[in-house]
C-alpha cells in the first residue's frame, strides 16, 4: 500500500445527485410541496397574530386570566379566562370518561371478541371517528342531553354533598357534564382506533409467552400489554385531548357559555369553551371584537399545536414499526 | 405435513374428536358456575328494576356489583387468586366496551331513524328559497346544499390532493433534510381546530377586504384540515410498497421519476385513492370554518367564485336550534345525508384497502 496516496488524493464526498431533468423537477416539486406546510403553519400564525394584535395590546395579560367580556364602546373589556378554563375542564373530564371506554373497547376487539364481531366493531369505530362533529352535536342536543340530564340529576341527588356535584340552579341541561360526555363520545373512536392498532401490532409471541408462563389475563395486561403499548396510548389520548380542546360546534349546542368562571361545578348549567365562544360571538362582532376573537383563535391554536406536537412525538416513538 | 406422514404410516389411527381439548377441564359444577355468574346478575338487575329502581341505577348499583362478585367467585373456583383479577378485568372491559357500543349505535340509529323520515326526492333536490323553520316538509330541501358541498369540497380536493401526495412523496421517496420536521408538523396540523382554520382565511382575505363571504374562501379554509389526512394515509400506503420494487426499477436504469411513476405509484394506487377518499370524508362535515368564510345561502349557487353558498353542515346548523318540529326534521335529514356521504366514502376506502391486503395474502 503506497504511503501517501490518501494525502495527495482529495477525499470525495459520496453524494448521488439527480442527473436527469425530470428527476430534478420531481424532487423539486416534492420538496416545495412538503415545505409549503411549514409556510402554511407560519402563515396561519402570522395572519392570526397580525389581526389579533390590537386585542392583545389593549387587554394585556388579563386577556387570558380575566373573566369579563363587554363589547360596549364605553367599557370595552375582552377577557377569555372562563372560556379557557371551561375548555380545559370539559376536555379533561371528557378525556377521563373516554380513556377507560376506549382502552376497554380496543382490548375487547383485539383480545376478547371473536373475529367477526371484532371486525364489525372496528368498522363502526373507524366510521364514527370520521363522523362530523355537527352530527354529534345534533345527537347530543336532541337525543343525549335529556338522558344525561337525568344522570346528572341522580348524581346530584345521591352525591350532592360532594362540592363538584352541587347544582344551584336546578337546571341540569347545558352543563359541562353533558358537554364532556358528548366530547367523550367524539374522542372515544379516535383514542380507540389508535389503541386498537397498537394492540393488534403487539408481538404475539410476547403475549403467548406470558400466558405460557402461567399469567392470567390481568397480569398479562398489566405486565406485558400495558408497558409495551403505554406510549402509544398516551399519544392517542393526547390526540383526543387536542381534538376535544378544538371542538366547536358540538359543544356550542350542548353547553351554556357564561362569562363567569365555573371552577369545578360540572353539573352547573354554565361553562365555557374557547372554540364555541368564537363561533357564538362571530356573527355580530364589530371590528375590535373580531380582533379579540382572533386572539382567542391564537390561544387555541398555540395550545392545540403544543398538545399535538407532544402527542405525535410520543406516538411516533411508541410505534417503531412505522419507520 | 406431520399429520399426513402419521396417517400414511399408521393405517388405523385412534380418531380424536375434532374439537377435543384434552388440556381443558370440563366439570359440571364449572359449567353451572359460569351459567350462574352470567345470568344471575341480569336476573337480579331486572328484579331491582321491577321493584322500581331506575335503569341506570339498577345497572350501576345492582347489576355491576353482583356481576363482579359472582365473576370473582367463578374465577377463584377455576384458577385461584389469578382468576379473581382476570374476572374483574373481564367484567369491566365488557361493561365499558358495551357502553361505548351502545352510545355509538345510538348516534347512528337516531340519525338513520329520524333522518329517514325527512328524506324524500324533493327534499334532496329542491333548494331553500322562501323556506322558514315552520314551512312544512313538503316544500324545499337541501339540493342547493348538496351542490354547494360538492363544489366546495371538490375545489379544496383539487388543491389539497396534489399537495398532500407530493408531501407524502417527499417524506417517503427523498432523503430531504426537513423530513422529520414536516412529519411532526403534519401530525400537529391534524389537530388544528377547524374554527381556527376558518379564522385564518377570514383574517387573510375577508378582514383584509379582498372579498366578501364566498365559496372559494371556504375551500381554502378546508385545505389545512384535509392536508394532514391525505398526507398521512398516502405516506403510509407508499411505505407499504416494498423497497425491492424501487431498487429493481432503479437498477434497471430508470430515473427516480420514472421509477416512481411506473412502479411505485401503480403499486400504491389503491392506497393513494384511499387517502383522497378519507381526506374528503374528513372535511365533508366541517361546519365552523364554512360559517366564518362562506356563510349560508338559500338559493342554488353553482359558482363558488361568486357569492355565499350553502353547504350541508351549514344547512344543518341553521335549522338545528329552531323550535319548530319541521326545522328539526330538516336538520336530521341533513345529518342523514352527511352520514350517508361519509359512509359511502368510508366503505369505498375500505373496499380498496381490503382488495389490496387480500391480494397480498393471496400471493
Amino acid at each position: 500500500m503506497p504511503e501517501n496516496s490518501t494525502a495527495s488524493v482529495e477525499r470525495r464526498s459520496l453524494r448521488a445527485k439527480p442527473f436527469s431533468k425530470a428527476d430534478r423537477r420531481f424532487y423539486k416539486t416534492a420538496t416545495v410541496a412538503a415545505n409549503s406546510s411549514i409556510v402554511l403553519v407560519s402563515l396561519i400564525f402570522v395572519f392570526l397574530m397580525w389581526r389579533s394584535w390590537p386585542a392583545f395590546e389593549s387587554q394585556g395579560i388579563d386577556y387570558i386570566f380575566g373573566s369579563t367580556w363587554d363589547n360596549s364602546p364605553e367599557n370595552f373589556v375582552l377577557q377569555i379566562g372562563p372560556m379557557l378554563w371551561g375548555s380545559i375542564l370539559v376536555s379533561t373530564v371528557g378525556v377521563l370518561l373516554a380513556v377507560p371506554m376506549a382502552i376497554s373497547i380496543a382490548y375487547f376487539i383485539v383480545f376478547m371478541a371473536n373475529k367477526r364481531f371484532g371486525k364489525i366493531a372496528t368498522v363502526m369505530i373507524d366510521l364514527l371517528a370520521a363522523l362530523p362533529s355537527v352530527v354529534l352535536g345534533l345527537w347530543g342536543l336532541l337525543v343525549f342531553s335529556p338522558v344525561a340530564a337525568g344522570w346528572a340529576e341522580m348524581l346530584n341527588e345521591y352525591l350532592g354533598f360532594i362540592p363538584i356535584f352541587q347544582n344551584t340552579s336546578g337546571n341540569f341541561l347545558r352543563s359541562p357534564f353533558i358537554a364532556s360526555w358528548v366530547v367523550a363520545v367524539m374522542i372515544v373512536p379516535i383514542i380507540a382506533s389508535v389503541t386498537r392498532e397498537i394492540f393488534s401490532q403487539l408481538d404475539r409471541e410476547l403475549i403467548n409467552a406470558s400466558l405460557a408462563l402461567g399469567a392470567g389475563r390481568w397480569s398479562t395486561f398489566r405486565r406485558v400489554i400495558l408497558p409495551t403499548s403505554s406510549g402509544g396510548i398516551v399519544g392517542g389520548v393526547l390526540l383526543g385531548l387536542g381534538r376535544a380542546l378544538g371542538e366547536t360546534v358540538a359543544i356550542y349546542f350542548v353547553l351554556n357559555l357564561v362569562f363567569d368562571i365555573n371552577w369545578f361545578g360540572v353539573l352547573e348549567d354554565k361553562g365555557g369553551s374557547v372554540a364555541s365562544m368564537i363561533l357564538s360571538k362571530f356573527g355580530e362582532a364589530g371590528q375590535d371584537e373580531v380582533a379579540g376573537l382572533m386572539a382567542a383563535g391564537v390561544v387555541l391554536f398555540v395550545v392545540t399545536l403544543f398538545v399535538n406536537m407532544i402527542a405525535s412525538y410520543i406516538v411516533s416513538k411508541a410505534q417503531p414499526w412505522r419507520k | 405435513m406431520e399429520k399426513v406422514i402419521a396417517m400414511a404410516s399408521d393405517p388405523s389411527p385412534v380418531a380424536r374428536p375434532k374439537n377435543a381439548q384434552p388440556w381443558k377441564q370440563v366439570s359440571l359444577s364449572g359449567v353451572a358456575t359460569i351459567v350462574l355468574a352470567s345470568t344471575l346478575p341480569i336476573a337480579i338487575g331486572l328484579f331491582a328494576m321491577l321493584l322500581g329502581l331506575k335503569f341506570e341505577l339498577a345497572l350501576l348499583l345492582v347489576f355491576l356489583p353482583t356481576q363482579l362478585v359472582l365473576g370473582v367467585i367463578a374465577g377463584r373456583k377455576f384458577s385461584g387468586r389469578r382468576g379473581q383479577a382476570d374476572a374483574i378485568l373481564q367484567v369491566f372491559v365488557v361493561f365499558f366496551a358495551m357502553t361505548v357500543l351502545v352510545l355509538l349505535v345510538s348516534v347512528v340509529w337516531s340519525v338513520v331513524e329520524r333522518g329517514s323520515a325527512a328524506i324524500s326526492w324533493q327534499f334532496i333536490t329542491q333548494n331553500n328559497v322562501y323556506i322558514s323553520g315552520s314551512t312544512s316538509l313538503e316544500y324545499g330541501g337541501l339540493g342547493h346544499a348538496i351542490i354547494g358541498t360538492l363544489l366546495i369540497v371538490a375545489l379544496s380536493t383539487i388543491v389539497t390532493v396534489p399537495l398532500g401526495i407530493a408531501t407524502a412523496i417527499y417524506l417517503t421517496e427523498t432523503r430531504g433534510r426537513t423530513r422529520s420536521t414536516i412529519r411532526t408538523l403534519i401530525q400537529a396540523l391534524s389537530g388544528l381546530p377547524s374554527v381556527v382554520a376558518g379564522l385564518f382565511i377570514y383574517a387573510m382575505f375577508i378582514a383584509s377586504g379582498l372579498t366578501q363571504y364566498v365559496g372559494w374562501a371556504g375551500s381554502l379554509a378546508l385545505i389545512p384540515l384535509m392536508l394532514p389526512t391525505v398526507t398521512r394515509v398516502a405516506e403510509e400506503s407508499l411505505l407499504l410498497v416494498p423497497q425491492e420494487l424501487r431498487n429493481g426499477a432503479l437498477a434497471l436504469g430508470s430515473s427516480a421519476w420514472r421509477a416512481f411513476y411506473l412502479v411505485t405509484m401503480p403499486a400504491a394506487k389503491s392506497g393513494l385513492i384511499t387517502a383522497v377518499l378519507l381526506g374528503i370524508a374528513r372535511i365533508i362535515g366541517e361546519t365552523a370554518p364554512l360559517l366564518i368564510t362562506t356563510f349560508a345561502a338559500n338559493n342554488t349557487n353553482y359558482n363558488p367564485f361568486n357569492g355565499s353558498i350553502s353547504t350541508l353542515p351549514t344547512y344543518l346548523y341553521t335549522f338545528i336550534a329552531s323550535n319548530f318540529d319541521t326545522a328539526v326534521q330538516r336538520a336530521w335529514g341533513a345529518a342523514l345525508v352527511i352520514l350517508i356521504l361519509v359512509a359511502i366514502l368510508f366503505v369505498a376506502a375500505r373496499l380498496l384497502t381490503r382488495q389490496k391486503t387480500a391480494k397480498k395474502a393471496g400471493k
